[in-house]
């Protein structure tokens, strides 16, 4: 490698070994603090305590978002899942930069632009959002925390959510229209 | 001091955090690409990661609370709520596969300096808060029967450890699928399988299943009481009786309505019961013939011996039992003579105008035309509900 070249990123670590040390934190989560994992619940809080800042009236009359700044915007700061999440961003920044993994990039496959991708992105996480919301959940609340500690309805809500997002590749891949939404190419 | 309460704990969020998305990005899932690979078999790092995460939790959890150095019962386990569960899981599971990013990896891609994590951030928040704002018009599809701890263990009746087991052995199998998937060519297959079922991770993790399903159920029984008691704590344990009238009003299947009495022989026949109710005396409740998917509204003269079995319904470990909120009374002042609303606020009026709905459905008296005590024993215009449950109970 020449001086001049930045050194190639990190490579990514055992998925399992990644696996068993997420689950010890998921298990140190919930036995010092009583509760788990979590990622949607903290998308909806920084929704509401915008909303609130706002209106803080249309926040505080209505009965369903009341419920996720129950004490207007500022005190919604310190809500934990929206702190949880504040960590994930620190966190995974630190993450990439050590491992030489920052990079502003659109990431997508070589068939797709990246204003494609973006409006995919843009329905995908939109829907993403509804779908977290609607299930109480989403693959860290209901995924990870709910599935270990075996709740039903986390459970039913993998087995769908999973089952929804393979089909939805395939279609994705077959349909002839939408041959620019393929998957990214497998990498061997 | 903060002019608003704090959670003590809240502390330990933005560590908690920190490491969960340093985990996430070592293993690659800060990239929509990994998930995309995952999408199409070609890269299996995310059922490896969230099954071995699931099941070291579940096992950690598990034995812990067998061994008694953590009480389970405290432990707030996500709702189940099958119907909105299942909907919202299917739109979830579309945007994932359309955005190749979920919530968590989202909020990393975009801390990786990733521009289609950092547009699928605002989206999800986006797509959030609009749910949440239009929560209330959404209705059954966003809340139709939310339970609080409801587990497989419980709704399925089996021990807890079993579904440890089970748990495990499914995480196992998904990673020898993903081990033969990612190598297909390999040809001492059987070798191979061999090798990572006795590598050591596996065998941990195989030993304290197996040990697990062995286990006597006591934690599970123990829980179950603290739930118990933690849903008298929580009112969790009423059903209003404008929700009872919706769910007869509704057929909503599997609902039973059973007015628990000392004896069915002194009952008398022309006391006026809640519609399709079956009156059942209060020895006979342990043996009661239900599903466990039955939902039961209990209510009887006094109230004491509704809330008796509902304690020994939810201790047999039947997930959907509630007490009807002040019995008899309730039934009638609410939906069988509801009266006009104190104030003119919108709320106060909806909740009149359907009373009154329920009212004519269920064949009421308006209450000032007299006696509550006329009002006919079974629904007007269709009977079904009534004979229907009183077949089965």
């Amino acid at each position: 490698m020449t001086g001049s070249r930045t050194p190639a990123p990190a490579t990514y670590v055992n998925p399992y070994a990644a696996g068993v040390v997420l689950g010890l934190l998921l298990f140190a989560s919930i036995a010092l603090a009583g509760r788990g994992l979590g990622a949607s619940g903290g998308f909806t809080v920084a929704g509401t305590a915008i909303v609130a800042a706002v209106s803080p009236e249309h926040v505080a009359q209505h009965a369903y978002l009341s419920e996720w700044a129950p004490h207007g915007a500022l005190a919604a700061l310190t809500d934990w899942s929206l702190l949880e999440l504040t960590g994930v961003v620190i966190g995974a920044f630190a993450s990439a930069r050590l491992a030489r993994r920052q990079r502003a990039e659109v990431e997508h496959t070589r068939q797709e632009s990246s204003t494609t991708r973006l409006v995919q992105v843009i329905i995908g996480g939109t829907m993403l959002g509804v779908g977290a919301r609607l299930a109480r959940g989403c693959t860290s609340g209901l995924g990870l925390t709910g599935g270990a500690l075996t709740s039903t309805g986390a459970w039913i809500f993998m087995a769908v959510a999973f089952a929804t997002a393979f089909a939805t590749a395939f279609l994705l891949r077959w349909f002839p229209s939408s041959v620019i939404l393929a998957p990214a190419p497998v990498k061997r | 001091m903060p002019p608003f309460p704090v959670d003590t704990s809240v502390w330990l969020a933005l560590p908690i955090g920190v490491a969960f998305g340093a985990i996430l990005e070592r293993a690659g899932l800060g990239s929509a690409r990994t998930i995309s690979q995952q999408l199409s078999f070609a890269n299996w790092t995310v059922v490896k990661v969230m099954f071995s995460a699931i099941v070291t939790a579940m096992l950690a959890l598990f034995w812990s609370a067998q061994l008694g150095w953590l009480d389970i019962s405290r432990v707030a386990i996500p709702e189940t709520d099958v119907i909105p569960q299942t909907i919202g899981a299917a739109i979830f599971g579309a945007g994932f596969a359309l955005a190749s990013l979920c919530p968590g990896t989202a909020c990393v891609s975009a801390a990786s300096g990733r521009r289609d994590g950092l547009v699928a951030v605002g989206a999800i928040a986006i797509g959030s808060i609009l749910t949440a704002e239009f929560w209330p018009a959404l209705g059954k599809v966003a809340e139709n029967a939310p339970r609080n701890s409801a587990t497989l263990a419980t709704d399925l009746g089996v021990p807890a450890g079993a579904v440890v087991f089970c748990i495990s052995l499914l995480a196992i199998a998904a990673f020898l699928l993903a081990e033969r998937m990612e190598h297909p060519v390999q040809i001492e297959q059987t070798r191979s399988v061999l090798q990572f079922i006795s590598s050591n991770p596996i065998v941990v993790a195989l030993v304290l299943s197996v040990l697990a399903a062995l286990q006597r159920d006591t934690v599970s029984g123990q829980r179950l009481l603290t739930t118990i008691a933690g849903e008298i704590g929580n009112e969790a344990d009423h059903v209003e009786a404008i929700q009872l009238g919706d769910w007869i009003r509704q057929q909503r299947p599997g609902v039973r309505v059973v007015e628990v009495v000392e004896s069915v022989a002194d009952v008398n026949p022309d006391d006026y019961t809640i519609p399709g109710s079956a009156a059942v005396s209060l020895v006979d409740i342990p043996n009661l013939q239900v599903l466990q998917a039955d939902t039961l509204v209990l209510y009887s003269a006094g109230g004491t011996h509704a809330a008796q079995a509902w304690v020994l319904l939810r201790a047999r470990g039947l997930p959907s039992v509630f007490v009807l909120r002040d019995g008899l009374a309730a039934w009638e002042d609410e939906i069988m003579s509801p009266a006009p609303p104190t104030d003119s606020s919108v709320s106060s009026l909806a909740r009149y105008q359907h009373a009154r709905e329920l009212q004519r459905w269920f064949g009421g008296t308006i209450p000032d035309q007299g006696n509550v005590w006329s009002a006919p024993t079974a629904p007007p215009r269709s009977g079904k509900p009534a004979r229907r449950r009183r077949n089965t109970c």
